[in-house]
């Protein structure tokens, strides 16, 4: 699965990027996960305020937050979606992740130690699931997050493979 | 005595032991080809899995296998678990019953609960299920949320069957699958709730004896059992159990005990004590300088509080206390500064010698034979810890900023298995107690072997982006501290002295972000990763580029701009990551790719293609 089209990561000059994007639908999840997080926060203010009788502060810090909230909303999946990228090669799983923060990381197959699969509910509902490699370091897990559910099990029986391949306890 | 842990939970199987036919049935059927979907990654399996195998993604443990199959726990478990979270809830319950007594909707709130604890017993049982082919073994569990984990059984370490007392009654167990993944959150724990005890036994023997199948050329495990087996056959039944209790730590504590049946069993090896350090007495003095007395202080202080709550002693009241107390009250403020001040200060001292002496007395650090550290130390309890020189990856030379003031220092080692903590515990692994600065580096380069500028000599600094930053992070914070005080006291009507005051924050942050600046360094020599950041701790990590298990790097959008970031190394030992901060873009590139190369090569790109 290694990609022929060596692209230079604009983020982080010398670095390449990683081959694959996570699913696009990936962005309705975020978005749905960031706006229903928000939307939680806006009602707890709402039910704050209309019990002191909706004064003008509250007002103004509903209006706020609600603002924030939806520009986070709408802004942050999409910024996200352009930064999650992953790549397996025979040696290393490659994966880049945040948005305003991003993170590279890196860990060789040899070294993984246990493959898992995740699908919560929200994810189920978009047909997504995500891939954690743990290797022998508590720092070190690899986590994909976004992917297509199919994908992901494919994801998953070949790591699972490539990871037999490597005998020994690898730490 | 590398793989402790190992050799001990393989302690109880025999050598050789042949499965019993159920499940030797059972793996048979397994896959005999270690590659089905060989077709290439992604064209294996039909595209279209429906719904019950999802989740599982294991087209190609499951499908591709006709004798394989997915097991369930044991129908006793829809016992189990109901009774276990029911006996977990019952304070609550009570709580609710006595509560709602007069209303009768106690009763209704324990059905309530009761029936929710059979609904998720039956989701649990009917949710969790694992399979075991010849190379992986894989857990499917969660009905919203849905899990599958998988592990490749030569990674399998050790196999934990334990039993609560309910679980007994019914005749079932736990089997905790340990790999050498250390993750710390339990809920990714590798551990099958509610089998039968034939089936974990079974479990523990396919897997275990598994290992020594498939991997000849492996775990530490396999050679250390013979080893050791002659050397201390009555002790390594209590051992192993130790070790089922302790888990991780018993790699720790378990070498320990194990030295001295080395000691008779390898009397070559065992003559060959080397010293390397002991405690001298004039490093107490070092030990006003370090957090442990304040630590110790917070103890006796908590203790003083829990014993006067629990004899209801008003301490104030007492005739002694009010003595002082009056005398106190008698002096002049300068008077009251003066006395109380020094009696602080003296009274710190002493409870920081006292806590160095409780931990360091006797510290000794010898090698012992070829390939082990022997610690030994302690007033009251004495613990000796035994550091094997495989399992050892590094070391920290820590300067807290007192400490270092007065030019000392202490070193931790960083091994796997020997997890470095934080405060106390961090002694767990101290391999030198506060001391001066050259002993704590002349120990380090011996105990690794490494040449004296390692640990000593100057680092390639990360430039002026990383200063700048280390100032704006600095004042940016202090400022932020500011405003919040000017507000605090506006909206108060506070005193003006106060917010003055806090503007000593603005030079107190700046000396800091000096000073940082001044510690932050990298170096790589000789396979040895130096890293080194810190001002009030300052630390200089020291690990070996073989011990490194990955990359991650980190940049935040600040970072970006100023063309920095944050390399950090994972490893199996010590703190699990260590960090290279703010490194300038290209070095931290360079540096990782010089420290492993093979490992990030492939996904640098050249830097003429990069830029446009």
């Amino acid at each position: 699965m290694t990609t022929d089209n060596v692209v230079a990561d604009p983020l982080l000059p010398g670095l390449r990027v990683p081959g694959n994007r996570v699913s696009r639908r990936a962005i309705s999840y975020w978005t749905a996960r960031a706006a229903a997080s928000g939307a939680v926060v806006v009602a707890v203010e709402l039910v704050l305020a209309a019990v002191s009788g909706f004064p003008a502060i509250w007002r103004a810090a509903i209006v706020v937050t609600a603002t924030f909230v939806g520009l986070h909303a709408i802004i942050m999946p999409r910024w996200r979606y352009r930064v999650h990228r992953w790549e397996v090669t025979d040696e290393a799983l490659y994966t880049r992740s945040g948005w305003f923060s991003v993170h590279w990381r890196i860990a060789p197959i040899s070294r993984i130690q246990t493959i898992d699969s995740h699908r919560s509910v929200g994810e189920r509902l978009f047909g997504l699931a995500n891939v954690t490699a743990t290797t022998a370091s508590a720092a070190g897990p690899v986590r994909i997050h976004g992917l297509d559910r199919e994908l992901a099990d494919r994801l998953l029986d070949q790591l699972a493979v490539a990871t037999g391949q490597t005998p020994g306890d690898a730490t | 005595m590398t793989g402790a842990s190992d050799e001990t939970a393989m302690a109880p199987v025999p050598v050789g032991v042949t499965a019993d036919p159920s499940v030797a049935e059972q793996s048979d059927a397994g896959p005999s080809d270690p590659q089905p979907f060989d077709a290439g990654p992604f064209a294996a399996g039909p595209s279209d899995r429906g719904l019950a195998m999802a989740g599982a993604g294991l087209a190609g443990a499951g499908s591709g296998v006709p004798g394989a199959r997915w097991r369930r726990l044991s129908r006793r478990s829809m016992v189990v678990r109901p009774l276990t979270d029911l006996v977990r809830l019952l304070p609550l319950l009570a709580g609710l019953l006595i509560l709602h007594s007069r209303t009768g909707s106690g009763l209704l709130w324990g059905a309530a609960a009761s029936v929710f604890a059979i609904v998720t017993g039956l989701v649990h049982w009917a949710t969790t299920r694992y399979l075991i082919t010849d190379e992986r073994v894989y857990l499917r569990r969660g009905l919203l949320n849905q899990k599958t984990l998988s592990v490749a059984r030569d990674r399998v370490r050790t196999v934990d069957v334990t039993a609560h007392l309910l679980h007994r009654a019914l005749g079932v167990c736990r089997v905790s699958i340990g790999t050498g993944r250390n993750d710390l959150r339990s809920s990714e724990n590798f551990h099958l709730d509610g089998v039968t005890r034939a089936d974990a036994e079974s479990l523990r023997l396919v897997l275990l004896s598994g290992v020594g199948e498939f991997g000849a050329d492996e775990p530490a495990a396999a050679p250390a059992r013979p080893q050791a087996a002659p050397a201390e056959p009555g002790e390594a039944p209590a051992l192993a159990g130790q070790s089922a209790l302790a888990g991780q730590s018993a790699a720790a504590g378990q070498p320990a005990a194990a030295g001295p049946a080395a000691l008779a069993g390898q009397p070559v090896l065992a003559e060959r004590t080397t010293e390397m350090v002991r405690l001298r007495v004039s490093w107490l003095l070092f030990a006003p300088l370090t957090m442990t007395g304040l630590v110790v202080l917070g103890v006796l202080f908590g203790a003083i509080l829990q014993i006067t709550n629990a004899t209801d002693i008003n301490l104030a009241a007492t005739g002694p206390v009010r003595h002082v107390v009056a005398d106190f009250t008698a002096f002049s403020v300068l008077q009251r500064i003066l006395v109380g001040g020094s009696v602080v200060l003296v009274g710190y001292v002493l409870i920081a010698m006292a806590g160095y002496i409780a931990v360091f007395w006797n510290f000794r650090l010898a090698g012992q034979g070829a390939d082990t550290l022997r610690v030994t130390r302690g007033l009251l309890s004495i613990r000796a810890t035994t550091i094997s020189l495989s399992r050892l990856r590094g070391v920290e030379i820590s300067e807290p900023l007192l400490l270092r003031a007065a030019r000392g220092a202490r070193c931790v080692a960083i091994a796997t298995g020997l997890h470095v903590g934080r405060g106390a515990e961090r002694d767990g692994s101290a391999l030198v107690p506060p001391a001066p600065r050259a002993v704590a580096q002349r120990v380090a380069s011996a105990v690794l072997g490494l040449p004296d500028d390692i640990c000593s000599g100057p680092l390639e600094s990360h430039g002026r982006a990383a200063r700048r930053r280390r100032y704006t992070r600095a004042l940016a914070g202090a400022v932020l501290i500011i405003a919040a005080i000017c507000l605090a006291t506006w909206a108060q009507d506070g005193p003006a002295w106060v917010w003055v005051a806090s503007l000593a924050l603005l030079p107190a942050s700046a000396l800091i972000a000096a000073d940082r600046y001044r510690s932050l360094g990298h170096r790589l020599a000789g396979g040895w990763l130096v890293s080194r950041t810190g001002s009030l701790a300052r630390r200089r990590n020291i690990i070996s580029a073989d011990a490194i298990i990955g990359w991650r790097i980190h940049q935040t959008w600040f970072q970006r701009r100023q063309g920095l970031l944050t390399l950090t190394a994972t490893t199996a030992a010590g703190q699990q990551h260590y960090s290279v901060r703010d490194i300038p873009v290209a070095d931290g590139l360079a540096l990782a790719a010089a420290a492993t190369g093979d490992l990030l090569l492939p996904f640098l790109q050249e830097r003429a293609a990069a830029d446009p």
